[in-house]
């Protein structure tokens, strides 16, 4: 049979500094795949993320919409953000379906039915369709290492149904599955599902990251990684939620930075051809974990005991990360050293009338 | 010059798998999603094989999970490519929720099924409730009753599913091992013949970076039953290219079928009087029994439903309202149905309601659980639906076949 070359994209990797979050990039392409015209909240931490992802993919691109905010609040019928090819597909269906587009893609140019570079097929499933009822889709599309990027756009809930929790919702998060009470004081008891290390564990011919909002460049170039990589990525990225984690609306991209800071989302890069994770990003600052959650509303219940043990929590991904941990830092993960949340009385007390 | 004569048509001796894994090759599918299950696997074996031989150009996937399978074979289709799956028994509901969003979004996915039981209690046996169970999703459905007719009725489902006057995935019915696992012979055509029976898949709005498009929207309640009426309207439309193509397969194949139903034994000759009204496999049974019985003077045929979506409501009430009896052989449960019976006594009854001259209509619970239907059950059956013809009404509406004397 007479197969034709399936020919690939290959996009630069962006100079500037990681740092940098607010500042003119010239080379940042002009394509917009993700225009306005959706009807995210505003400061919508996923909405940020797929602009900027989308933009670093360019407009050879198709996307795929596992249920979840970015189906629901972006495609309007009639009205929709997407100036690139896009389909919604069902919450399990995260990898499968993104499976099939690629297959198709790779089937199609070998046999001469279409003609063109393959073009960058990207999934962008929320954390439940990740993390839980999608997970067994995904891993199969990166165990067979189709060539798409699969990100998780990680707002550490469900939040389109309305704030539940999900298997990325950190310990003592609120949501409406895991409120506080006098019998859970911390409300969220479980600690968050260790997603992205999972499957650089279990697919590692994949290239696999983690990224936070607050860090623009470093996201797309990860972005960019990932699609250059030929065969199948996965990049686990932190993206806030206004209406879940109730912090003032402009400070989406300054919790994208105080995330990482307080240790709390490790920012890092497993490496295919080296079978190796590349630790060397290091935020501009180290904070205790106190100063990220007193911005959010979702952790206002919280006792001092329970800041200590998602500070003990901060310190071993330090530790993993092969980071020298401060003294401030040791010291604040004793409750002795803490102090309740400011709404911790109240909250307690509101749950002692219901 | 290739004429006629110097077509490359051949005989084979294989089974239902193999025909159904043999059209797909044929048809030139580009992306095969599979997940093993008894008693489809076969098919897939044969499609890895052809795949490993080089015999045929396609991406052969091996999906985590029917529920995977199906969403693959909807992303393929798309984007543009010719998609084919399949499954069996619970793995067939394992990926339930795709179905509608497949017909939904007018993807012309087709999808191989051998009838299994569901569990409980891990019964492999051939049951028509697995694929029936979705019968109302928006998929063309139908059953074939040997190895040559699976061949066909995949080719013929292709080019009605992807006409662009319909788009609706398809579901190609067979039994279980009735029809998957006994041999049979099987005229392989030359492509040629396929090639001009069947043209290359090409969606309206395919996924293609070149044309964006936004497939599956979120939508507010008003704009859905607008939505539900065009896929109500694609589905009642297909009967015309379902009729269609069906003569054009006829002409370029040389193998005429009634899209609808095979009488058999019927017509004003025969002058039957009761009559079998029954889907898949056992019809073979069926006719060997019903020529025996003939033999013997009765006055009993067999009406063979060969589409059962989209239904031929005004086909099916047209001929069996020339009979006195109708019974139905159901091979499928629907638990505390119309007739505390199976599926197809109620779209019997309904077909007839409309009726002028409505026979008796008796259900009969054989072939569960995998079993054959042996001639003597089929001269039971046929003794029943006697007695209710001299005695003008029926002694119940449900019998259960071997379990009743």
């Amino acid at each position: 049979m007479a197969t034709i070359e399936v020919e690939r994209q290959i996009l630069p990797i962006l100079g500037s500094p990681n740092q940098g979050a607010r500042f003119y990039n010239p080379e940042l392409p002009s394509s917009e795949p993700f225009v306005p015209g959706h009807r995210t909240c505003a400061g919508c931490g996923p909405s940020i993320q797929y602009r900027m992802t989308s933009k670093a993919s360019g407009d050879n691109t198709i996307l795929v919409g596992p249920t979840g905010c970015m189906y629901v609040a972006n495609s309007s019928y009639l009205c929709t953000p997407y100036n690139v090819p896009w389909a919604h597909t069902q919450i399990g269906s995260a990898g499968s379906f993104t499976a099939g587009v690629a297959a198709a893609y790779e089937a199609m140019i070998r046999k001469g039915k279409w003609k063109g570079k393959f073009p960058n097929i990207i999934c962008e499933a929320g954390d439940g369709s990740a993390s839980d009822i999608g997970l067994a889709s995904i891993s199969g599309a990166l165990y067979r290492n189709h060539d798409c990027l699969i990100i998780c756009y990680d707002n550490e809930q469900y939040a389109n149904t309305g704030i539940q929790a999900s298997s990325r919702t950190p310990y003592g998060g609120m949501t409406t599955f895991s409120p506080p009470g006098p019998l859970v004081p911390e409300g969220k008891k479980l600690f968050p599902k260790d997603l992205a290390r999972m499957m650089a564990a279990g697919h590692p011919h994949c290239y696999v990251a983690t990224a936070s909002v607050g860090y623009p460049i470093d996201l797309m170039n990860k972005v960019r990684k990932g699609l250059n990589h030929k065969g199948a990525a996965y990049l686990m990225v932190y993206t806030p939620c206004q209406k879940g984690f109730v912090y003032e609306t402009p400070r989406s991209i300054d919790l994208g930075r105080l995330v990482v800071e307080c240790g709390l989302y490790p920012i890092w890069e497993w490496n295919p051809e080296k079978r190796a994770f590349d630790y060397s990003f290091r935020p501009q600052n180290m904070r205790p974990v106190s100063e990220y959650l007193k911005l959010q509303g979702r952790f206002g219940h919280l006792h001092a005991e329970h800041i200590a043990t998602l500070q003990k929590f901060a310190n071993e991904q330090w530790r993993m990360m092969g980071v020298q941990l401060p003294e401030a830092l040791i010291h604040a993960a004793d409750a002795k050293n803490l102090t309740n949340m400011a709404a911790a009385a109240e909250a307690e007390a509101v749950a002692q009338t219901l | 010059m290739a004429t006629m004569t110097e077509r490359k048509k051949k005989t084979v001796r294989i089974n239902g798998c193999v025909a159904s894994a043999q059209a797909a090759k044929y048809a030139d599918v580009d992306v095969i999603a599979a997940y093993p299950i008894r008693p489809y696997t076969a098919t897939m074996m044969a499609l890895a094989q052809m795949v490993a031989n080089g015999e045929l150009d396609a991406e052969y996937i091996v999906a985590d999970s029917e529920h995977s399978q199906l969403s693959i074979a909807h992303g393929a289709a798309s984007s543009g490519a010719r998609v084919f799956t399949g499954s069996s028994g619970v793995g067939v509901q394992f990926a339930y929720e795709l179905y509608s969003p497949i017909s939904g979004s007018r993807m012309p996915v087709q999808m191989m099924i051998a009838d299994r039981t569901l569990d409980p209690p891990g019964d492999f046996g051939s049951e028509h409730t697995d694929a029936l169970s979705t019968r109302d999703m928006g998929w063309l459905m139908g059953w074939s009753c040997d190895a040559q007719e699976a061949f066909d009725n995949h080719l013929i489902a292709y080019r009605i599913g992807e006409d662009p006057r319909v788009l609706l995935p398809q579901m190609v019915c067979q039994d279980g091992f009735f029809v998957s696992h006994i041999t049979g012979d099987v005229d392989l055509p030359d492509p040629s013949q396929v090639k001009e029976f069947l043209p290359p898949y090409k969606h309206p709005y395919p996924l293609d970076p070149r044309h964006p498009v936004s497939h599956g929207p979120q939508i507010m309640p008003e704009q859905g039953p607008p939505l539900q009426l065009e896929r109500a309207r694609a589905m009642e439309d297909s009967m015309a290219v379902i009729e269609q193509a069906h003569e054009e397969f006829a002409q370029i194949f040389g193998r005429r079928y009634d899209p609808w139903v095979e009488e058999f034994m019927t017509d004003d000759a025969d002058d039957a009087d009761v009559v079998f009204f029954m889907q898949g496999a056992h019809a073979v049974t069926a006719r060997f029994a019903i020529q025996h019985m003939r033999e013997k003077g009765l006055k009993v045929g067999l009406v063979r439903l060969r589409t059962i979506r989209p239904y031929p409501t005004d086909r099916v009430k047209e001929v069996l309202s020339k009979f006195k009896v109708v019974g139905v052989i159901e091979t499928n449960m629907a638990l505390g149905s119309v007739s505390s019976g199976g599926v197809l006594y109620g779209e019997v009854a309904a077909a007839l309601y409309e009726s002028q001259k409505r026979p008796l209509v008796i259900s009969f619970m054989a072939g569960m659980g995998g079993e054959a239907i042996v001639l003597k059950e089929f001269y039971w059956m046929t003794q029943k639906m006697m007695d209710a013809q001299k005695r003008g009404k029926i002694e119940k509406r449900t019998h259960w076949v071997g379990f009743e004397e």
